[in-house]
């Protein structure tokens, strides 16, 4: 290979290429855009920052979790333990903070070392009991959800007055949590793309047993994922205390399934070793501005869970017919 | 061909093994009878009989539900929707006068109502392609939504008292639910074990591409083990909704986890191919018991949740085990 290196490649391949790899975030970019519009012609109160703010504030717990959800369905498993992990870690932050803002830090640092803890015993039990990360993250999701109610059966103590910060500060005129959501997003995609062990992800998730093969750290990568996936659920229950003053045990309960909806709309293949993290940003924002749309068009809850519903069924059937053509 | 509807069984049983043998095809029969005896030895009310026909009462709709989530299972598949289509069932049940004369319209319509659930599932898995996972839990998201905005968030209006009767009454001692459950069981133990479509059920799970090379229709197959989940899970919705009397849109919640549990539990293979519905019905027996004795033993009810959690992964990695 190394005769073209005197020769820059052609600009026009290139362009091309990227197009083909990003394909699907351009589609889902386009839905937003045709969004943006349709809202606009909605309502008037639509296009203006404070509601364009609030969709970024409110999105923000979706992005985290379906952040870490990511990366466990590109190595082809899933983690069905989030919204557990979600509800335990909110009752905790706020039963053992309970107003004291001196406990405030340790108590979010402890959730956080939980949500990373628990996160390495699914990884341990997918990979040491060989079991499908489907089965053991639904059972660590019903263990997590039933310690939850053993440590309480409603809300859990009460968080210092200025914790809301994470939830509803504004920094440089923008929401906190959607800026740290989407720094991590960032992050991650980098990481991904440009370090070697974000490549072993993707190897690991396209073809397990080649990857192992091939000497690459299959069990490291598999234990870092679901940890960063527990660790991220944390952080979504630390923005959920944050926004509510107050940890709930049900706080979470819905998040399992809706943290996969933007996976898959943006692009991610539930096969594994396919996708990508900016994919599934562009698909929580799809889905927060679709929400919001339908609001503004006065069409109930009912209705707009109807849609959400026939979006991943079209979402899923889309992708999959590319796959079948590469 | 014939000991793949046994998958349990270790046919090349010399004199020696022939115990192990026995003892690994019954492993479950005698975990089940291990747990009733230790559960009653604990609790001298497990054995009453307001208990026992009351376990029995609850064990019905979840047997019949299994069955279904068997058939799936089997085909390499998974079914989300099935609580759904439960709760649907209900509301259905509900609409019409609540009289018996209704009961075979609605009857009907429920049954119909679950084949096109099943139908949609099995075209979307098998046409288009969709992870059975994806595809049932968009059907489950869809019927939830419709099923709300038809009732307006809270349905109204009375089940049939036939319903009431056949979901919580009982013929000297035996619900009648549990006589509808036995002739679902066997009359499906049947189909699966003895009939053509059973076997391609087993080669189209165990293996596609034999099931291809033979000339099988996979993709028919699929869609009718889904089609008869579904409508197995709208029969123990009306049955479900007879027995708590009281309807709203979450009739049914959880059936789709404890389902796939003691599908689990009773020796199915997530990747398809090996189990049977004994073994389904089995799984859900453990389970009803195992819930029962948590509330028995006066132990707090959140310690049901927490067992179900890990009966599922003790479960699984013991048969990835034995698999193996």
């Amino acid at each position: 290979m190394t005769f073209v290196s005197n020769t820059p490649p052609p600009a026009k391949p290139k362009l091309k290429a990227f197009v083909k790899r990003n394909g699907n975030q351009f589609i889902v970019l386009g839905l937003i855009a045709a969004l943006l519009l349709a809202g606009s012609l909605v309502s008037d109160r639509f296009a203006t920052s404070r509601n364009l703010m609030n969709i970024l504030e409110q999105s923000s717990a979706l992005a985290l979790v379906s952040l870490g959800q990511t990366l466990a369905v590109l190595t082809g498993g899933i983690d069905l333990s989030v919204g557990s992990m979600i509800s335990l870690a909110s009752v905790l932050l706020s039963g053992i903070t309970d107003g004291d803002p001196s406990m405030v830090i340790s108590a979010v640092i402890f959730v956080l070392l939980l949500g990373a803890f628990v996160g390495l015993i699914n990884g341990s039990a997918i990979l040491f009991l060989k079991v499908h990360p489907l089965v053991v993250t639904l059972g660590t999701g019903a263990a997590l959800q039933g310690a939850t109610l053993l440590y309480t059966m409603g809300p859990a103590g009460k968080m210092p007055l200025n914790f809301d910060y994470f939830a509803y500060g504004r920094f440089l005129g923008l929401p906190v949590g959607a800026l740290v959501a989407i720094g991590l997003f960032f992050s991650v995609a980098l990481f991904l793309r440009y370090t070697r062990f974000g490549r072993y992800i993707y190897a690991v998730g396209d073809d397990a047993d080649g990857a192992k093969l091939m000497g690459l750290p299959h069990n490291k990568a598999i234990l870092l994922v679901y940890a960063f996936s527990g660790l991220m659920a944390s952080l979504t229950a630390v923005f959920l205390v944050s926004r509510f003053g107050v940890g709930q045990p049900y706080t979470g309960a819905n998040f399992t399934l809706t943290s996969i909806t933007p996976v898959v709309v943006g692009g991610t293949i539930l096969a594994g070793g396919r996708g990508g993290v900016i994919g599934t940003l562009l698909g929580v924002y799809l889905i927060s501005l679709l929400n919001n749309v339908l609001n503004f068009m006065d069409i109930s809850s009912h209705y707009q869970q109807i849609v959400q519903g026939l979006i991943v069924i079209v979402a899923v059937s889309v992708y999959v017919e590319k796959k079948r053509k590469l | 061909m014939s000991d793949l509807s046994q998958p349990n069984m270790s046919a090349k049983s010399s004199q020696g093994d022939w115990l192990r043998g026995v003892a690994r095809q019954y492993a479950l029969h005698i975990a089940l009878l291990g747990l009733i005896v230790l559960s009653a030895g604990l609790s001298p009310s497990f054995l009453s009989s307001g208990n026992l026909t009351n376990m029995l009462l609850q064990y019905a709709p979840l047997g019949i539900v299994v069955i279904g989530q068997v058939f799936v299972i089997l085909v390499r598949g998974l079914d989300l929707s099935v609580a759904s289509v439960m709760a649907t069932a209900a509301v259905i049940a509900t609409s019409f006068n609540g009289q018996n004369s209704d009961a075979i319209p609605i009857i009907g319509a429920v049954l119909a109502m679950g084949l096109c659930v099943g139908f949609v599932n099995g075209f979307l898995v098998t046409k288009r392609k969709v992870s059975p996972f994806l595809a049932t839990l968009a059907t489950m998201i869809v019927l939830q939504g419709l099923r709300s905005a038809y009732t307006q968030g809270a349905p109204s209006g009375n089940v049939p008292s036939f319903f009431r009767v056949l979901g919580s009454e009982s013929l000297m001692g035996v619900p009648y639910n549990l006589i509808v459950t036995i002739v679902v069981a066997t009359l499906f133990s049947i189909l699966l074990a003895k009939s053509a479509f059973g076997r391609r059920v087993y080669i189209t799970g165990g293996n596609p591409e034999t099931a291809r090379l033979l000339g099988m229709k996979a993709d028919r197959t699929i869609i009718i083990c889904y089609m008869i989940s579904g409508s197995l899970a709208a029969l123990a919705g009306l049955i479900l909704s007879g027995f708590v009397g009281i309807v709203d849109n979450w009739v049914g919640r959880g059936f789709e986890i404890d389902s796939i549990v003691a599908a689990v539990v009773g020796g199915v293979a997530l990747s398809g191919g090996r189990g049977s519905i004994t073994g389904g019905l089995l799984g859900a027996a453990i389970l009803v018991v195992v819930f029962n004795s948590v509330l028995q033993l006066g132990l707090p009810i959140q310690l049901q949740i927490i067992i179900k959690g890990v009966t599922i992964i003790v479960a699984a990695a013991f048969y990835a085990r034995r698999g193996a």
